[in-house]
């Protein structure tokens, strides 16, 4: 006897959410059609198509992904290689120290969990100035540039990225059965196999979901990578470059929307393609 | 343009002293230690040294990449091609990177330096050299300080600052709109001519084609170098002559203020606001701010000559003629302010030899033919060949010759003053401070609150 | 067996003996000043070559604490690194005149004291706070109501749910300045006549707190009501049915049986955008930083030009622009303690709410 929702119902829901989601696509409407105009034709007429051509459109293009302050190319790629070295490694070693933490029953195992839980308190801000100095400093000090450089900031994710790996992990692995491992050792498998042979593959949801919420977090952060980059510096991250890019240039809104564009888009791609897992994911981490 | 520094008087009156009266002060110097005469000694001779250095320099010896942070946006594209033109005659590399559209150049030096990012040349304002103390280049006995009487002196650090541009400002006028509407520039000096100047403008609006008769932008985030450095500093130093720091003392004395002067300041900024186009006036930005003073739209634009390129270059314009008035809020002010408004000083940690050569090279012809050429900036080098190709050069050039300039000393106020102070100058615009005197009491309070900081 | 253990015996020696010259000497190097650039690789070297020498180390007893240990070390070195010598340090910079690369005297408390004398402090605090509980409201409500949305039984539900978790995909930077695009340029087109204000309500402190609390819904509605939507989607059917029996309608329905079965869903969103919304900051640089005026706060002589700058901004304002690190850092061991608070309410009450589950 399921209710059938009166047809009106239907429609009128229909409509309030197709209103709602139109005013929350709007502004990428308004950018993707800014990006096709020149400052006057934007100035004159910011909602319309009128103005719109092909010929500013790549003419916008150009000037952004060429302009010294944005470099599109090689911001992309830095965000880029950050963004996927850090996920691997905090996949990689999230996973042995959870399962580290998990199948060890001591006081060690209980008291680093414990910090790492508590860590996830800690706002950015109380660390972000001494982390600077700690870097510059210890980076002087053993002859590695860990600020400017990319190896530098793909360590500080993986140390800010812990904790919340580790949690979500170990959460993940309690769940998987001890006698599966037992089983291998007594068969005379040593313990690193059993994880990389054994534990690792079962991971594998667990670890989509947190490659999705570091990832997110690790691709659209800027606070991070500007204290660490600096402006203008020899590396730049895409957040970084467009708040460069802006930062340089007297409000030309036709080349800082073609840029938010470009900012946009790999996400939208990648969003396009793994819909289903991102929204899982997001919500699998906030509920954990 | 973001970036005014020192008053031409300021910096010639260092160079006299330490010229003129050079001997006194090293006699000074002398009487203290017996060591710093020593030094000294050793100093001068590796000054000779350098100097020798960096004039043969020039043509042989290669240097690593050095990078150049530059404040001024609008002349990034000429300084691209300047550094184009030092790759081609020298084979040496120069990055320039431009910081200051809506981010403060100097704020984001500091985050640089603690990232460890610092460039090898950077821009400064006077007043923030002591943000550097210890960490810049003495630049004393370059060639081209002989050329020059812009550079800026430190006491402690010697010769630290480049000066690669003069600049003036004040209120900017269409002259060709002046004319049609029958006023003499010559006349503004007085707040009632102003007045009647603006009434008159006001009235004939249509017939002259203009949208309002001022093009004056009180936006604080974007454009509180404007309201708070530039227009501010026509308090401090209107009127007065090149030398004479009488306001801008007070105002480093714990933030004081001359209430009357401050008072018939706010008088005329509030008929600013009144006869400023509404649109423009509270969030309007730099662009459409030149964009309408190119067009034709205003009368006058509160900017300075650093907007010459933009407005030459705009399709809108139709080549009428510009020049400077006086900000004359009390009668009798018609002084303009003219000097380098910022530097470039040598981070001593960096590459301090190709930056030198760097800027030796700039001193000379054929990096002064694209500054003063392309960047349209005028020369502070006395030997420049080139007439600058500034339609507001005459203008300046009228001024300097009868000694009706003023100092840039709004530079060496408070660093940072300006981001609160072009607040109550954009409350004001908004009408939420609603007469003169409130204006002169809120400032005042803001002033005294930065400097008690 | 023997053989392979042999040689398993003679890498690990090697491994670990290479691996502590190297690091010894780079250390060696490091301490004498040395400029040497390969020094660094060194010593990454070593450390490497060491870790690589205890996990190959052969006896079986010791083989487990060597895995333990090797497969540990590298996310709490990162983990030390990053998070808790710079905790450390910074707690206790906050007492001295730390400038960002040295300090020269421990000044105990002043720098907290300083804080609370700042009126513009006071200020970002207080609109922090208004800041986050608008936006715990909006934001849940919002969210909620497009989770209701999204449960009905219309068509192209993937496509709404997509479209409306989208904005929360884009960082708040690119965020910030498309936003500050749609209020300068074209929201002001519309308030210019309607009520004849010409200038952009991003100019105004009170209209400019509104746009931030616009952009944060907008941004982050979309995710917590993916949230509420899981939370629905457990509430059983045939509980649903017996209500339906019952003849309860949609409205009782929703009161009386949803809302009181998703409880720990709530208390998820609502402590997810409290420490969201106090921890705001992209959003909050990119669209008006920090820029706004306040007449007259907590005193007639004070005029705030911070109008808008919330804690984090304050923090980094701070630091940055007036080069006051050690303020800057008690400031943020203020912030530590605010979250740290939220934190453990938030963890007593879902403890609570489970035991009475």
């Amino acid at each position: 006897m399921n209710r059938k929702p009166k047809t009106s119902t239907l429609v009128i829901q229909t409509i309030i959410a197709i209103i709602i989601a139109l005013y929350v696509l709007f502004p990428f409407f308004l950018v993707l059609i800014n990006s096709f105009k020149s400052t006057e034709a934007i100035t004159k007429d910011p909602i319309g198509l009128t103005g719109m051509s092909f010929s500013q459109f790549s003419t916008n293009m150009t000037d952004v992904i060429n302009n010294t302050h944005f470099l599109f190319w090689s911001a992309f790629g830095s965000s880029a290689i950050i963004t996927v070295l850090s996920l691997v490694l905090l996949a990689v070693f999230g996973g042995m120290a959870a399962w580290v933490i998990c199948r060890n029953h001591t006081v060690w195992s209980q008291v680093i969990y414990f910090i790492f839980i508590a860590s996830m308190i800690i706002p950015f801000q109380v660390v972000m100035l001494p982390l600077i100095s700690t870097f510059r400093d210890v980076g002087k000090f053993v002859g590695i540039q860990m600020l400017q450089s990319i190896p530098g900031l793909v360590f500080a994710y993986c140390g800010f990225g812990g904790a919340m790996t580790v949690f979500i992990l170990t959460g993940f692995i309690k769940g998987i059965p001890y006698e599966l491992e037992e089983a291998a050792g007594i068969d005379g498998c040593p313990p690193e196999e059993i994880f990389f042979r054994i534990i690792f593959p079962l991971l594998k949801p667990v670890i989509t979901t947190v490659t999705i919420l570091n990832g997110m977090w690790i691709w659209n952060d800027y606070l991070l990578p500007s204290m660490m980059l600096g402006q203008n510096g020899r590396v730049k991250t895409l957040p970084v470059a467009v708040q460069a890019f802006v930062g340089s240039y007297v409000k030309q809104w036709n080349l800082i929307l073609a840029a938010a564009l470009l900012a946009i888009i790999p996400m939208i791609i990648v969003f396009l393609i793994g819909q289903k897992q991102i929204v899982q994911g997001m919500v699998d981490g906030a509920i954990k | 343009m973001k970036k005014k520094v020192l008053s031409v008087l300021l910096a010639s009156a260092m160079v006299c002293s330490l010229a003129a009266c050079g001997s006194s002060t090293t006699e000074t110097t002398t009487e203290t230690t017996p060591e710093t005469t020593t030094e000294e000694k050793t100093d001068s001779t590796s000054t000779e040294t350098q100097t020798a250095e960096t004039t043969t320099s020039d043509a042989t010896a290669s240097y690593e990449a050095i990078r150049l942070l530059n404040g001024k946006p609008e002349i990034d594209s000429q300084l691209q091609e300047l550094a184009a033109k030092y790759l081609e005659e020298t084979g040496n590399t120069v990055t320039v990177e431009t910081i200051g559209g809506d981010t403060n150049a100097s704020d984001e030096l500091k985050n640089m330096y603690q990232a460890d990012n610092m460039p090898d040349i950077f821009v400064i304002e006077a007043n923030q050299a002591a943000n550097w103390t210890g960490m810049l280049a003495d630049l004393t006995g370059e060639q081209w300080t002989e050329d020059t009487d812009f550079e800026l002196t430190d006491d402690t650090m010697g010769v630290i600052g480049f000066p690669y541009t003069v600049e003036a400002t004040a209120l900017a006028y269409n002259a060709d709109v002046l004319e049609q509407a029958g006023i003499d520039p010559s006349t503004l000096t007085s707040p009632d001519a102003y007045k009647t100047a603006f009434e008159t403008l006001d009235s004939m609006k249509d017939e002259l084609g203009l949208t309002a008769v001022l093009g004056w932008c009180a936006e604080p985030a974007n454009l509180g170098w404007s309201s708070g450095t530039h227009v501010f500093g026509q308090y401090l130093d209107a009127g007065l002559a090149l030398d004479d720091t009488t306001y801008i003392d007070l105002l480093n004395d714990g933030g004081q203020i001359d209430t009357d002067r401050m008072t018939h300041f706010a008088e005329f900024i509030g008929m600013m606001n009144q006869y400023s186009d509404p649109d423009l006036l509270i969030d309007g930005t730099y662009d459409e701010q030149v964009a309408g003073f190119a067009a034709g739209k205003y009368a006058f634009v509160t900017q300075g000559n650093w907007i010459n390129a933009t407005v030459t270059a705009s399709s809108d314009y139709t080549g009428f003629a510009m020049g400077f008035a006086p900000y004359a809020f009390e009668d009798g002010i018609d002084t303009i302010i003219a000097g380098p408004p910022s530097y470039w000083t040598v981070y001593g940690d960096g590459n301090v030899d190709a930056a030198k050569a760097f800027l030796q090279w700039v001193s000379e012809d054929s990096a002064q033919d694209i500054l003063v050429n392309k960047a349209g900036l005028i020369s502070p080098f006395n030997d420049c060949a080139y007439a600058a190709a500034d339609p507001f050069y005459d203008s300046i050039k009228s001024y300097m010759d009868a000694g009706k300039t003023s100092g840039w000393h709004t530079m060496l106020k408070k660093d940072g003053l300006q981001n609160e102070t072009c607040q109550v100058f954009a409350d004001y615009a908004k009408g939420t401070i609603a007469d003169a005197d409130t204006f002169t009491s809120t400032i005042a309070k803001v002033i005294k609150a930065y400097y008690a900081e | 067996m023997n053989v392979k253990n042999t040689s398993k015996k003679l890498i690990s020696l090697i491994c670990l003996f290479a691996g502590l010259i190297l690091f010894i000497e780079s250390l060696i190097m490091d301490f004498s000043g040395s400029t040497n650039s390969f020094r660094g690789a060194m010593l990454v070297a070593g450390m490497l070559l060491i870790l690589a020498g205890m996990f190959t180390f052969p006896s079986l007893k010791h083989h487990r604490t060597m895995v333990n240990i090797v497969f540990l070390f590298p996310l709490l070195f990162t983990f030390a690194i990053t998070v808790i010598i710079p905790l450390i340090l910074g707690i206790g910079y906050s007492f001295t005149d730390w400038n960002g690369i040295k300090y020269t005297e421990v000044v105990g408390l002043d720098n907290y004291i300083k804080m609370f004398k700042q009126p513009s402090f006071i200020w970002s605090i207080l609109i922090t706070f208004l800041f986050v509980i608008f936006n715990m409201i909006l934001v849940n409500l919002v969210a909620f109501l497009l989770a209701l949305l999204c449960t009905t039984k219309i068509k192209g539900l993937g496509f709404f749910r997509a479209s409306y978790f989208l904005p929360n995909l884009i960082g708040g930077i690119v965020l910030g300045y498309i936003w500050q695009f749609i209020f300068s340029n074209v929201v002001t087109k519309f308030t210019a006549s309607l009520f004849n204000q010409n200038y952009s309500i991003l100019s105004d402190t009170h209209t400019a707190f509104i746009a931030i609390v616009i952009v944060y819904v907008w941004q982050y509605a979309g995710y917590i009501m993916l949230i509420y939507i899981t939370g629905l989607n457990t509430v059983p059917r045939d509980v649903l049915e017996a209500s339906a029996i019952d003849g309860a309608n949609a409205t009782e329905t929703l009161f009386h049986i949803k809302m009181p079965m998703i409880a720990s869903t709530f208390t998820i969103c609502t402590f997810l955008t409290l420490t969201s919304a106090f921890k705001q900051f992209d959003v909050n640089l990119a669209l008006t930083n920090g820029t706004g005026s306040v007449d007259g706060f907590l005193g007639a002589e004070n005029y705030l030009t911070n109008g808008t700058e919330m804690l984090a901004l304050n923090i980094y304002s701070t630091a940055v622009n007036k080069n006051n690190y050690a303020l800057a850092e008690a400031k943020a061991v203020l912030f530590f303690i605010i979250l740290a608070c939220v934190s453990i309410i938030q963890v007593r009450i879902s403890n609570k709410r489970e035991v009475e589950m």
